[in-house]
């Protein structure tokens, strides 16, 4: 009885995701199911639509550009936090933490004024802005957890055989967290290249990311074309979810990435 | 020795300009990205707009009493009773999910906890489309129960609340199922046991002891849960459409359409406040909850 519930809600769960992708392969017009043959005449028109590729590399950019800086200016206060332990380290804590409680929506209408008042409206450098702030969370967590796991011995050593600070961190911190950087650099890339709410409200009309241009599209028609594109959105979410899992990421006693 | 002399550096004021140096980075893009945002919106909201632009001249907490209008207050009730319709659903899944997952093996936990929580990795928009090409007059869902016998005529699914009803539940299943997982599995197995022995049938197992203690995980993912369903916006939007607008959809009006960016921010400060006073009150209940237990252990 309770497997048959949780057999069925794990369907309705995977359901919309796994019909899109079934769907997407159709050879005809039409969203009839079960398809007679597949084929990717979808696809191919998917890929020959330029609002879809242009979008596509819009969202990889900035995902890339907003993991970047987030990790690696979220690396360095973790050092502070985990190594230095000061008093304040549980409100810096909660401070980073922060963007977790705001939603999404809010968070998009204070960005749109922000970046109206500050002349930012419509540019690259904006949307970063917000992705990284909006990753932060997610990234600190993980990178405190991996720090914490890193051996402060192997450090003082280092430091007693002559390294500076900054050597031995390049030497010895920043290899032993290796892991730990590539799984939150992962993360924050998956969740940006998947952020839709604060993206609509405030990036602008020329710097539409992928799921914004899919959402723009699907207001105007829904048809096979934007079933290929969400298909290719899947498969990509999905090898970095498998990528992480590989990692570790979703382990309980791993890096903590959940919310 | 070594040990100490390195801790003694880490209380000197040395140490703490070098804290200042490793959090600096972080703190400025917070800083400029996230705290003056969120103070640009609130002071936009005590303003005026004009047609050349928000008066900042002038103060006035006009905005707020706009907020008050009738309209939008439909609009925030069908948002409550949206959120709260999903989140009482929610509950009650909750618990037989969790604890059948939590009984598997450490290996099929983790994969079945990854089944779980990778849609929630996979964007909205797309989510939406699944739920649109489901939910539709001729989707899959009404052509398995025609075919089935169980209805006559085609339910009408899409565009209706019943519809962002539908695919909200398993979109923010999650935030409620990883705290109460979490929590049952740190139970002590012996508890269990130990009320078995003294007699205690499987069902007075889980009331009495199971639930009193993984009550306040539950809890605190509730509260994500209904703040995560109040502040929905792909969802309702192409599920629901613009004939059953929801809060996130008022402010994308306010905001991109009226581009009346005082009453949106006075709308986004109202929503903060809202969803922060949730938060704190979720945390008071499960330190209560965990309070009140002690006193009557």
């Amino acid at each position: 009885m309770i497997l048959a519930f949780n057999i069925v809600m794990l369907v309705v769960v995977l359901a919309p995701v796994v019909l899109v992708v079934w769907i997407s392969f159709t050879p005809t017009a039409s969203f009839v199911l079960p398809l007679s043959e597949l084929s990717l005449r979808w696809y191919r028109e998917a890929l020959s639509y330029p609002g879809f590729v242009d979008a596509f590399f819009l969202s990889v950019e900035v995902a890339a550009i907003a993991s970047l800086i987030t990790v690696a200016a979220t690396f360095l206060a973790a050092y502070g936090l985990v190594r230095y332990s000061p008093k304040a380290a549980p409100a810096l804590m909660g401070f980073f933490t922060a963007p977790l409680l705001v939603p999404a929506v809010v968070f998009g209408i204070a960005m749109l004024q922000f970046v109206n008042r500050i002349g930012l409206y419509n540019r690259l450098l904006g949307l970063v802005l917000a992705h990284a702030v909006l990753v932060i969370p997610f990234a600190i967590r993980s990178l405190a957890s991996t720090l914490r796991g890193v051996p402060e011995e192997l450090e003082w050593a280092a430091m007693i055989l002559g390294c500076s600070r900054i050597r031995m961190m390049l030497r010895v911190t920043l290899p032993l967290c290796a892991r730990g950087l590539v799984t939150a650099s992962l993360f924050c890339f998956l969740l940006s290249f998947s952020e839709v709410t604060t993206t609509i409200f405030m990036s602008g009309p020329s710097l539409q990311t992928l799921p914004v241009r899919i959402y723009n599209y699907m207001s105007d028609r829904i048809d096979p074309t934007v079933a290929a594109v969400s298909a290719l959105v899947v498969f990509i979410s999905l090898a970095l979810v498998l990528a992480l899992n590989m990692l570790g990421a979703f382990r309980r006693t791993g890096s903590r990435l959940y919310p | 020795m070594l040990g100490s002399s390195f801790s003694a550096d880490t209380s000197g004021s040395r140490a703490r300009s070098a804290l200042a140096i490793f959090v600096a980075p972080l703190v400025f893009l917070m800083a400029v990205g996230f705290v003056w945002p969120l103070i640009q919106a609130f002071v936009n909201s005590f303003h005026l707009n004009t047609s050349h632009g928000i008066d900042l001249e002038h103060w006035t907490i006009n905005n707020y009493l706009r907020l008050a209008d009738p309209l939008y207050l439909e609009i925030l009730l069908r948002t409550l009773r949206i959120s709260a319709a999903v989140t009482a659903i929610t509950a009650v899944l909750a618990y037989p999910i969790a604890l059948f997952i939590a009984r598997l093996s450490p290996r099929a936990q983790s994969w079945m906890i990854l089944a779980y929580v990778s849609p929630w990795l996979v964007n909205t928009v797309v989510k939406a489309l699944g739920w649109t090409l489901l939910l539709r007059t001729n989707g899959v869902v009404n052509t398995l129960l025609l075919q089935l016998g169980i209805v006559d005529t085609p339910l009408r699914l899409l565009l209706t609340e019943t519809g962002v009803v539908i695919a909200l539940v398993p979109g923010h299943f999650m935030f409620a199922l990883l705290p109460l997982w979490t929590a049952i599995c740190a139970l002590d197995p012996a508890l269990s046991w130990a009320a078995g022995t003294l007699g205690a049938t499987p069902s007075a197992v889980f009331w009495r002891i199971v639930l009193p203690l993984t009550l306040p995980a539950l809890i605190a993912g509730l509260v994500i849960n209904f703040i995560m369903n109040m502040t929905a916006f792909a969802i309702p939007m192409l599920l629901g459409g613009v004939r059953n607008m929801v809060v996130s959809m008022l402010a994308y009006q306010l905001d991109l359409i009226s581009l009346d960016w005082p009453l949106g921010g006075a709308l986004a400060v109202t929503l903060l406040a809202f969803t922060l006073a949730l938060v704190w009150a979720g945390q008071r209940i499960a330190v209560l909850g965990i309070a009140g237990r002690a006193a009557k252990i």
